[in-house]
């Protein structure tokens, strides 16, 4: 097909793309300029113009701070424990409730679980107080009623990230088995009648049918969320965290928020933005080459 | 799903981006240009005017107001704007976020012609060094002769390198803190009211021990959270008697806390032994905001604790009032036990002011904002504000206002402290008829009490110590250094107490290293120039 | 052992599992269904019950008080409506185009690997907060509702599932709409997405919840009161009891709390509706979303 023949016949597949690229170069292309910032001494009165170029040493400044490599490590530490935890979480969950029989019981499950998503964070900090707090806590309550001691859920800080995990499970996986439900749904039902004919169990099917079925899904999420491992969210350990735990919870997100709020010092909230930015690009370009070796194909 | 949608509306992300927004707004090349032009620029008669006026938006309007549209501003408007043919719009500012909103608003240029955001002039000392203010004496001199004498001394506060560039509101009674106490468990135990720091210790092993309140082994001897309101009145009392003025100002800082004074690390030792001890609140680094503290009290767990001077007898959030609902026979007084080591009460004191006021460069309506503010400074207009209406929201008793109690009153009233910006408190002529006047707005058992809590909190007071030029590195590091102060506390009183000096130390010398040595050199350096 | 005590154990091996699973997947609803019993039963009890914590999962002292102030307040009901209103709105634009964008996406085209590119990247990458909001400033958009609906109209992320979805279509339809003459524009209409409505109705409700649930954006372009959000008012309302502010609370100078009561029936009135959007849409779920490689 000549090439005039080919652009004639999809033209409409072209013209259907305008509207997005345009959304993507005006509103996220077009503040890319910004990072410069991290190269200046930014002044607020001044201007991205008319602040001074000071190089890379805003970077050499935050390479130095000892409170960004403990920021950093921890961004890493939570992350990697949500990937061990909390990724998996969604997909074993999605499972259980594939196996339910019951319509309605289903139907029910599914419905309260999706409901922690719909709190937004600010709601779950103000109640996080009732539920883990070391006198008057629900759970220590609890505890105390089967004879144990009260456990610091929140002022200690290895405890803490357990509370942490726990919190992030609760509110995201329900939510999280949507993508893996229909993934499942989409399996061969023949697979599955082929398998039982052969005499396999319940669990031996889920092993062997419904996990392989739903592999694809599990490997793009999985690069994706590597991507992101260096970048994290500031609400979770922003309402989750406190002073007593700050070896813990103060993390890129936190730390950003502090130099670049609370002592106005916008250069070095982007520059470690930017170095998020490049780290996670990298860790997605690797996870995904490691994807297209294991899997045979990647995501991008 | 949708976790990068989540991501990306992060709280860092937005207020970041407020403050930065700035970048592109400097309207103001002309910042400095003074007063003159601006006053000159007042409108020929018949043209109708706005001014802008920014005002607290808490999130608690009552049915049928907002913070914009109550029955106050249309009494400004009635009052003020009409007469003077001049259209007052009000500009909300969230109270949780205002030092955020406002660096947004003045950055691009989009503040009201009256702002402010909050009680440190380092803000309007940022906002000035940038030329981002306009300057005031003139249009005081010129406009505001009953805001003069209103703010009287007051005003020199908003005076930076000489320049009048904000306008400090006064603020009538500087007593900060309360501590109390409760005086049935006392009585129960047969023991006297603690009048040293030793005998607090005593009083609450037997608190403890002896669970006068039969809470079933839940009780907290002493009540504490991470506030100031906690922390202060401690650690101050703490602090050697006969402190040089050098030391005050050199080793101080605008936080307020006493972090570098002499007996600073015993009082925080004194707070280790009673948390080890269980004497106090186990999850206080969690309380940042007194919820807890309250609820403990309210439900008779508590047994003492400090809190922001007449909180406990307000009828909001009516701590006394509900534990007095809740535990029959409680007693919540007030108690002046604290002593250093000459046997002093010291605490700290309020400066006399308020909200730091300020006008941005870019306003165009200077004459108009100090004008209003005038207006607002007379004795009669500022009475109404802060009262309502004699005969429907207040009758006098002994020349004192008093509340009448209806729905109306509570309604109209609800936001009249913000609006009349200029003051904190009324101001009756003495000291003990402010203390009478704010015991005449409680309910009547409390009354007593709330006058003992204002006169104590007035006993062996101590000033902070600071510059009438302030501390470049302040402005820098006091954000920072809030954190690292509260680190410093929280894992302190947390530490093993053969952990403390390790702890202490260590995070001491985190804490100077995070901004409090530049402060302590610009701070002898200042020091230095204003002794010669 | 004869193949009728096997099928037995098997069968009772299966119902011992069948009703471990139902009592774990019943617990975890619990939990999650906890909290929300919690702010629902706050929002009912008395304040004095409240503030003495006896209200756990059920109300103490039934009054609908909280809820009465609540819709009273014009200001609240006002956000609730533009809330929908601009949910709505985002939702059917976001939607539009997400889909103008994954069905050429979801074909053998050419430059394909770059348009992907170009728009996974912004994933990972982005200019940051402050540019945002210089740009949104400089588009004159802030305090309109344009600043609440264009900067977040397409989520690469929900671009992915769709053309996953789109390309676990049978290909066999969409070619044979083309042999007969069919447009790019009317098959994707007539034929694509009428088969795509589990998919859309999926993204369509991940959009909604993400619009409802924010607040970030408005806190940063919207200053006028009438244009706030729910979520807004709801961050302010609870956000505020957790400022400390000594100065509200000088004597004469009285500001009023908020109860707690109110605090939780603003939640409940700010999440009900969301909530509402869900079963009504349950049906489409399960066939969902599909994710897998968009690469071919």
């Amino acid at each position: 097909m000549s090439k005039l023949a080919y652009y004639r016949r999809n033209w409409q597949l072209y013209a259907l793309l305008v509207l997005p690229l345009a959304y993507f170069a005006i509103f996220k292309y077009g503040p890319m300029y910004g990072i410069v910032i991290a190269f200046q001494d930014f002044n607020l009165f001044k201007g991205v113009a008319g602040s001074d170029w000071v190089g890379l040493d805003v970077f050499r400044e935050v390479f130095g701070m000892s409170s960004f490599y403990k920021a950093l490590r921890n961004t890493f530490l939570l992350n990697l424990l949500d990937l061990a935890v909390s990724f998996p979480a969604p997909i074993v969950l999605a499972l259980l409730l594939n196996e339910l029989r019951g319509k309605r019981f289903k139907k029910f499950a599914q419905t309260t679980l999706y409901l922690p998503h719909f709190l937004s964070w600010v709601i779950i900090g103000g109640i996080m107080y009732q539920v883990f707090a070391t006198n008057t806590g629900i759970v220590n309550l609890l505890l105390g009623r089967l004879g144990m001691a009260p456990i610091p859920f929140l002022t200690d800080k290895y405890d803490w990230l357990l509370t942490y995990l726990a919190v992030g499970v609760w509110q995201s996986a329900g939510w999280g088995t949507i993508i893996y439900l229909a993934a499942i749904a989409g399996i061969n039902k023949e697979l599955h009648e082929a398998a039982a004919v052969d005499g396999a169990g319940r669990l031996r099917r889920m092993r062997s049918v419904t996990l392989p079925g739903i592999r694809s899904t599990i490997v793009v999420l999985l690069v994706l969320k590597i991507g992101e491992i260096v970048q994290i969210g500031f609400d979770r350990p922003y309402v989750l965290g406190n002073v007593s735990v700050n070896d813990f919870s103060e993390v890129i997100s936190t730390f950003v928020y502090k130099t670049g709020i609370q002592t106005a010092d916008f250069s070095t909230a982007t520059a470690v933005g930017l170095f998020q930015a490049v780290v996670g690009i990298a860790l997605l370009l690797a996870s995904n080459y490691a994807a297209k070796k294991i899997d045979g194909h990647g995501v991008v | 799903m949708g976790r990068k949608a989540k991501a990306k509306g992060t709280i860092a992300a937005a207020a970041l981006a407020g403050m930065l927004l700035a970048g592109c707004s400097s309207s103001g090349g002309d910042a400095s240009s003074g007063a003159a032009s601006q006053a000159a620029g007042s409108p020929a008669k018949g043209e109708q005017v706005t001014l802008k006026v920014g005002v607290f938006d808490r999130g608690n309007s009552p049915a049928g107001y907002t913070a914009t549209d109550n029955y106050w501003t249309q009494y400004v408007q009635e009052h003020f704007g009409d007469p003077n043919n001049i259209k007052v719009e009000f500009v909300p500012i969230p109270r949780t976020d205002a030092t955020d909103k406002v660096n947004v608003m003045m950055s691009s240029g989009d503040a009201p012609d009256i702002v402010f955001a909050n009680t440190n002039p380092l803000t309007s000392y940022g906002y000035a060094k940038d030329g981002g203010l306009m300057q005031l004496g003139q249009l005081i001199d010129q406009y505001g002769p009953n805001l003069k004498t209103y703010l009287g001394p007051a005003l020199e506060r908003g005076k930076f390198d000489g320049v009048q560039y904000a306008i400090p509101g006064r603020r009538v009674n500087t007593g900060k803190y309360e501590n109390l106490i409760r005086k049935d468990w006392l009585d129960k135990l047969n023991l006297p009211m603690p009048q040293t720091t030793e005998e607090v210790y005593e009083t609450l092993k037997a608190f403890k021990e002896k669970d006068p309140g039969q809470t079933g082994g839940k009780a907290i001897p002493l009540g504490f959270s991470l506030t100031a309101a906690s922390i202060e009145p401690i650690v101050w009392s703490f602090i050697q008697d006969g402190l040089t003025d050098e030391q005050r100002y050199t080793l101080s800082e605008n936080l307020g806390y006493p972090v570098l004074l002499p007996g600073h690390k015993e009082a925080v030792q004194f707070l280790n032994k009673l948390y080890n001890e269980g004497l106090m609140s186990p999850d206080f680094s969690l309380d940042k905001d007194e919820k807890q503290l309250f609820q403990d009290v309210m439900t008779g767990k508590v047994g003492m604790y400090s809190d922001n001077l007449g909180n406990a007898y307000n009828d909001t959030p009516g701590i006394a009032k509900v534990l007095t609902q809740n535990v029959a026979g409680a007693q919540l007084v007030p108690v002046d036990p604290y002593t250093n080591n000459a046997g002093k009460h010291l605490k700290p004191e309020y400066d006399p002011t308020g909200f730091y006021l300020m006008i941005p460069a870019s306003s165009k309506r200077g004459a108009e904002a100090i004008k209003y503010l005038d207006w607002m400074a007379q004795p009669d207009v500022l009475n109404t504000i802060l009262n309502g209406i004699e005969g429907e929201d207040y009758k006098l008793v002994d020349g004192l206002p008093q509340r009448i109690a209806s729905e109306e009153t509570t309604k109209r009233m609800y936001n009249a402290g913000d609006i009349a910006m200029i003051t904190q408190g009324q101001d009756f002529g003495s000291d003990e008829k402010n203390w009478e006047a704010a015991a005449a707005s409680v309910p009547e058992p409390f009354r007593k009490d709330v006058v003992d809590a204002y006169k104590m909190s007035m006993t062996d007071t101590i000033n902070y110590a600071n510059f009438t030029t302030p501390i470049e590195a302040e402005n820098k590091y006091i954000p920072a250094l809030q954190d690292k102060y509260n680190e410093l506390i929280v894992k302190s009183i947390m530490a093993k107490p053969q952990d403390f000096d390790k702890t202490y130390d260590g995070l001491m010398k985190d804490y100077m290293a995070s901004g409090g040595d530049a402060i302590e050199k610009e701070r002898k350096e200042a020091y230095k120039a204003m002794a010669q | 052992m004869d193949t009728l005590t096997k099928r037995t154990a098997r069968r009772s091996g299966i119902q011992a599992f069948e009703r471990v699973n139902v009592c774990l997947i019943a617990l975890l609803a619990i939990l999650c269904l906890a909290p929300l019993l919690h702010i629902a039963s706050v929002s009912l009890s008395g304040s004095r019950a409240i503030l003495s914590g006896e209200v756990t999962l059920f109300p103490v002292g039934v009054n609908f008080d909280a809820y009465g102030k609540v819709f009273q307040d014009d200001s609240m009901v006002r956000a609730l409506l533009l809330t929908v209103l601009l949910t709505a709105v985002y939702t059917g634009a976001a939607m539009l185009l997400t889909i103008f964008a994954a069905y050429p996406l979801s074909k053998r085209l050419r430059g394909r690997s770059f348009f992907l590119f170009v728009i996974l990247f912004t994933m990972f990458f982005s200019g940051g907060t402050i540019p945002d909001y210089l740009l949104i400033r400089s588009l004159h958009l802030t305090n309109t509702l344009g600043s609440l609906i264009l900067p977040s109209l397409l989520n690469p992320f929900f671009l992915i599932i769709l053309v996953s979805f789109l390309r676990s279509l049978p290909q066999g339809l969409t070619e044979a709409a083309a042999m007969d003459g069919s447009g790019h524009f009317r098959t994707l209409a007539k034929i694509v997405l009428p088969l795509s409505a589990p998919a859309l109705a999926t993204l369509s409700l991940f959009y909604a919840v993400g619009r409802w649930n924010g607040f970030m954006d408005a806190l940063m372009y919207i200053t006028n009161p009438k244009l706030y959000p729910i979520q807004l008012k709801l961050y302010q309302i609870v956000a505020n009891s957790m400022t400390n502010d000594p100065l509200s609370m000088q004597g004469d100078q009285l500001v009023a709390i908020m109860p707690e009561s109110i605090k939780a029936a603003s939640i409940m009135f700010a999440t009900v509706p969301i909530l509402i959007v869900y079963p009504w849409l349950q049906k489409y779920f399960i066939s969902g979303v599909m994710l897998g490689s968009v690469k071919e």
